[in-house]
């Protein structure tokens, strides 16, 4: 065989391989098969001839692997996925594969999602107050709900089986009767409980989760009143955490999210008729003004305008699934998980007695509850309607020095504050002439400091405890008085340099004028 | 006896190139000042360079185990640890700006505003400030002084 | 007299080794022009160049402790202002010294401008000059950056923005200007080279060729009245009087220096430190260019996004460039001039220039409103106020002109008082006006033009 003969026979043998590579998709796994119901439905026109499922829900399925793809045809063959309608709904959701296979593998949402076969009350949506149902059948809602994304899925909490075939029997796996469950909400912390508080359970999937808040909750006062009394308006599980859309607390939609937790609690506790009836401890009625209080007091302001996570919503200071309004002994120890300094000087003075004898709650007395407003200096005065007098002339009259006491107090954090003001505005003066403000403005923050710590120390309610910390505000007062005095003393030194330098300038000035004069003079006169 | 006309001309030019002279080498003078002034360098090096705590603070410093030193329109907090190691951090509270202090006890930065508190490398521990403190360098010089960099380590 | 002996000697010492004596013999016999007005006008380049003298002399003061870089360039000027000693007194000096030269700069211009000194053979000392002007510019710009402050970040930003609307070489322009696509560090780097080796050693080029001409050529005489008379001596009358002014000008910044640290406090002319610049911090609105750069920054707000198939910023600066060629071709174009005979036309070019300047710059000044103008209401009411001020303004000056000058021709003047009355106080969109004006007055010139070359008498000036 002559050489161009074997390559041309060698060639020949490799073309089919070529041919056979050329032609060969090469997905590397099973390929997708489009069956004939789901491409009609893919190409399936409205009235006005405009594609149902539109571009983008279109082009998703496209980019999509082969299994998926696979799982939209067993969808459409079972008639799960009913209608073009409802193709194009799950596709506009433009999921991912790993969502749309726990979507595509539920048969219960795929037909409860499926308009043709649900009446509103159990059809899920994306606009289910437009679709008359209720707003917890929101289909956005319960695909980010983090139950459903753990796999939980419907049948983790209402029973039945997500891959079997339709079955009209299967609400009756349900506990009880619909509108008994809706009427009568007393079996749902049990219920959840099954999970949540089963330690084994909770160690699957989060195990750094609590599983006592069914038992914190049977303490609180929501539980005893919906388990004990019967009162079936009393929050449980849903009425906070919601039942679709159920988030973790970190998760800023979550209702039980650091931010949201005041209009959570809001929506019950600030409604007069649904808390009608509703009694404190000693009978008498619930008020329903917490939040409109809360949300104009500092703490409010700080969270919901601010977003300061630091500061306390409802449930850092009456707890969560135990809530229960703080008992009297125990509104200091909350209050001083933050508020530490006063706290401990408050411990300390001779305020504690009174106010244990007096059974007064320690920190609520003066600064209240919900209402808490930015302490001001005026609490101090020693009028009528002032805090401090008022409370001394009716129970402690007969310590005189108090009120003394209390007057010094305000002249002295009075003096500092009007004095920090004014230096403050003596510094930006100097620094507007060009003058170095850098050590009076730090000496100001150190004033700053020491306001703000005698403020604190009014807790210790004592003269000399109060003195010792105000004194160091004495001390930077004379200090920046000196420094504004050598700021100023400087300026006046650049001034008087100014003013000797244009000496000499004037001079030089009056004398080279008089000289060119004379040069002048003496070239034009007769020389 | 009086002065011929180029006399008095001549003793007038005198006159008027001695004042010249005289508010010319003033006026000099008031320029020469503020630029050798100028030209000699501080005893501190310079913008943004090393700090050097005074005696005053070094004092403060051994006193209570910390310090507050103003650096560059900032105010920093110049602690030794338990090891004797020198370290610097931002003394301005992420949460509403108050001065903290070190707890040498508790080897704990704290905020007294609202009981803040952060490690030693500045990071929160606990509290509601949503940021960790700033960390700067401080050493003690060949001369045993104290220095603090105000640049972020 | 000891002192001629000593000089004498000096002088002879020199003249042995270098041959002075014709040179110092020509200079003797400099004379500065005594003609029919004021010589105030030709003491104004003298004192430009004195500010610039003491920019190089306080320049190379701060040089020794600025430092550029991130984290050293704010906060070795806060050094040099807050701790250096007297170094409170250089910046001050610096950045009064940086304005007031460019008002004289101006003033220089618009003189030699009005008096024609551009007239042969003075042409190249027109041009040297308006490249001296765009250095000028330069310098402001390049120095503004420096301080790396929130006023200065943001104001180079929108500065260096135009640049992009270049023809063709736009976007590269961008990238070089600004060193990367944003402005960053690395853009002051750059801008301090300018500003400290690339300007300077230009400016110091063309000043001295500028002055070697002025030297060389004397300065120029006035186009009209007797010059019959004996010019004043260059040395040591006319030299002697502006070292006067030197001073006179010296005590002022001094004072301004001491007095008013960091500006009048006027739109556009302040610089107070403030904060550092932040460069994912949002702009704060009112951001404003420097005063002299306020009339192209308002100019280019008036262009539409589109126009006649261009970008409006890219039709802007063709406009602005055929404006800017046309005043460095005046010699050239100023035939009356050139034949040493009355141009009144280009004398009004002159006063419309500074009509049509002084109203752009006002209005982006925002005169008129106390807070930056978000509505087209409240932009309107700021045009009306500018142009208001702008015709007071002009009422006045033409009253010298016929008064004390007995000038007669005010077309091209007239013309952009007309724009701005059009735009400003009926509402007229600023380029529909300006291009309804300058059609008028191209009419108007036009029709002059025929009928004085359709005339008889040859060459009667109008």
């Amino acid at each position: 065989m002559t050489a161009r003969a074997a390559i041309s026979a060698l060639l020949l043998c490799m073309l089919p391989v070529l041919v056979g590579a050329a032609e060969a998709p090469d997905e590397g796994g099973p390929e997708f098969v489009m069956t004939e119901a789901l491409q009609e439905m893919l190409d399936a026109r409205d009235d006005q001839d405009a594609p149902i499922v539109d571009e983008k829900g279109r082009s998703h399925f496209e980019g999509l692997p082969a299994h998926a793809k696979a799982l939209f045809a067993n969808a459409v063959d079972g008639e799960f996925i009913g209608s073009a309608d409802q193709l194009g709904v799950i596709l506009s959701l433009e999921l991912d594969s790993s969502r749309l296979e726990l979507v595509l593998t539920n048969n219960c949402l795929l037909c409860h999602s499926n308009p043709g076969y649900q009446d509103p009350p159990t059809l899920f949506s994306l606009d289910p107050v437009a679709a008359g149902s209720p707003p917890y059948m929101d289909l956005k809602l319960i695909l980010s709900d983090t139950h459903f994304r753990h796999n939980l899925s419907c049948a983790g909490c209402h029973g039945g089986d997500p891959t079997g075939e339709m079955d009209h029997d299967h609400p009756d796996e349900w506990p009880a009767e619909h509108d008994e469950r809706v009427d009568d909400p007393k079996w749902i912390p049990g219920f959840c409980a099954r999970c949540h508080s089963d330690v084994k359970v909770m160690g699957r999937f989060n195990p750094g989760m609590p599983t006592d808040q069914f038992d914190k909750y049977k303490e609180s006062h929501h539980g005893r009143a919906l388990l004990e009394e019967g009162n079936t308006r009393a929050a449980q599980c849903v009425s906070c955490h919601g039942v679709h859309g159920i988030q973790p607390a970190s998760n800023p939609a979550s209702s039980v999210n650091a931010k949201r937790v005041p209009e959570t609690c809001g929506k019950c506790h600030a409604d007069a008729k649904l808390m009608k009836d509703v009694t404190l401890d000693d009978g008498s009625p619930m008020p329903t003004d917490q939040l409109d209080e809360y949300r104009k007091s500092v703490h409010g302001r700080a969270l919901l305008e601010e977003g300061d996570t630091g500061a306390p919503a409802c449930n850092d200071c009456h707890g969560n699934h135990a809530a229960a309004p703080a008992e009297v002994s125990s509104v200091a120890q909350i209050c001083r998980t933050c508020h530490a300094r006063n706290g401990t000087l408050f411990d300390g003075s001779r305020h504690k007695e009174a106010f244990e004898k007096n059974e007064w709650p320690e920190c609520e007395q003066c600064h209240g509850n919900h209402a808490i407003d930015k302490t001001s200096d005026a609490m101090l005065a020693t009028t009528k309607g002032a805090l401090c007098a008022d409370c001394h002339d009716e129970h402690a009259s007969d310590n005189p020095e108090c009120k003394k006491t209390a007057a010094h107090f305000r002249d002295t954090i009075l003096g500092m504050a009007q004095a920090t003001k004014e230096y403050a505005s003596i510094s930006h003066g100097l620094a507007e002439r060009g003058l170095d403000v850098e050590p009076i403005d730090d000496e100001l923050r150190s004033l700053d400091d020491t306001l703000k710590l005698s403020r604190s120390t009014i807790h210790a309610f004592d003269r000399s405890d109060f003195d010792e910390v105000a004194a160091q505000g004495e001390e930077s007062a004379r200090k920046i008085r000196s420094l504004v005095n050598a700021a100023e003393e400087e300026y006046r030194e650049r001034r008087g340099g100014l003013l000797i330098a244009l000496a000499f300038m004037l001079l030089v000035v009056l004398a080279l004028w008089l000289k060119i004069r004379g040069i002048e003079r003496e070239q034009a006169g007769g020389d | 006896m009086s002065q011929s006309l180029g006399e008095t001309r001549h003793t007038r030019r005198r006159f008027l190139d001695l004042l010249l002279g005289l508010g010319a080498g003033g006026w000099l003078a008031t320029v020469f000042y503020p630029v050798l002034r100028y030209l000699t360098p501080l005893p501190s090096a310079g913008p943004g360079g090393p700090v050097k705590l005074n005696p005053e603070q070094v004092t403060a410093l051994a006193k209570q185990s910390f310090v507050i030193v103003p650096a560059l329109g900032k105010r920093i907090l110049v602690f030794q640890d338990a090891a004797q190691k020198l370290r610097a951090l931002d003394a301005r509270c992420t949460h509403e700006g108050c001065t903290v202090k070190f707890v040498p006890g508790e080897s704990v930065i704290w905020c007294a505003c609202h009981n803040g508190r952060f490690d030693l490398d500045g990071r929160v521990i606990s509290g509601p400030p949503p940021r960790p403190l700033a960390q700067y360098l401080a050493h003690q010089d060949a001369e045993g002084g104290v220095v603090v960099t105000p640049q972020q380590a | 007299m000891s002192n001629g002996d000593t000089r004498g000697s000096l002088l002879r010492w020199l003249d042995e080794r270098y041959e002075l004596s014709p040179l110092l013999a020509y200079m003797r016999h400099k004379e500065v022009p005594v003609g029919a007005h004021p010589m105030v006008w030709y003491y104004l380049g003298g004192a430009t160049l004195f500010f610039f003298l003491v920019q190089v002399a306080t320049g190379v003061l701060l040089l020794m402790y600025y430092q550029p870089g991130e984290a050293t360039s704010y906060e070795s000027i806060r050094y040099i202002a807050t701790k250096v000693p007297f170094g409170w007194l250089v910046r001050a000096i610096h950045c009064w010294s940086a304005h007031l030269m460019i008002v004289s700069l101006v003033i220089h211009m618009f003189s030699t401008m009005l008096l024609k000194a551009y007239r042969p053979p003075r042409e190249l000392t027109w041009l040297t000059g308006f490249a001296l002007f765009g250095i000028a510019l330069g310098f402001g710009f390049s120095g503004y950056l420096l301080p790396w402050n929130e006023l200065s970040f943001f104001a180079t930003s929108v500065g260096t923005d135009s640049v992009k609307s270049v023809p063709v070489i736009g976007h590269w322009l961008l990238l070089v200007m600004r060193g990367g696509e944003d402005v960053t560090i690395h853009t002051l780097y750059r801008f301090f080279a300018a500003h400290v080796v690339i300007l300077p050693v230009a400016c110091f080029a063309l000043v001295g060729v500028h002055l070697l001409f002025i030297q060389r050529q004397g300065m120029a005489p006035p186009l009209h009245g007797a010059s019959g008379r004996k010019g004043m001596p260059f040395f040591p009358n006319f030299a002697l009087r502006d070292l006067l002014l030197w001073l006179v000008c010296l005590t002022g910044l001094a004072s301004l220096a001491v007095l008013l640290p960091y500006g009048p406090s006027l739109p556009g002319m302040e610089w107070e430190l403030g904060a550092k610049a932040d460069p994912l911090a949002p702009a704060y609105p009112g951001i404003k260019p420097e005063w002299y750069f306020l009339w192209i920054y308002q100019l280019l707000k008036e262009f539409p996004p589109h126009l006649f198939g261009l970008e409006g910023p890219e039709l802007c600066l063709l406009v602005v460039g055929l404006l800017m060629g046309f005043w460095a071709m005046i010699p050239w174009l100023d035939r009356s001039a050139r034949r040493n005979r009355p141009s009144p036309a280009f004398t009004d070019v002159g006063f419309a220039a500074i009509y049509f300047l002084t109203f752009l710059t006002l209005k982006a000044a925002d005169l008129g409103v106390a807070v930056v103008p978000t509505t087209p209401e409240e932009t309107a009411v700021v045009a009306k106020v500018c142009a208001a001020v702008t015709i007071a303004l002009a009422a006045g000056a033409t009253m010298l002109r016929v008064g004390l000058y007995d000038h007669d021709w005010f077309v091209l003047s007239t013309a952009a008082l007309v724009h701005v009355a059009l735009h400003g106080l009926l509402g007229w969109d600023y380029l529909e006006a300006g291009a309804a004006c300058a059609a008028a007055a191209a009419l108007i010139v036009a029709a002059g033009a025929l009928r004085r070359s359709s005339s008889s008498s040859p060459g009667a000036s109008s």
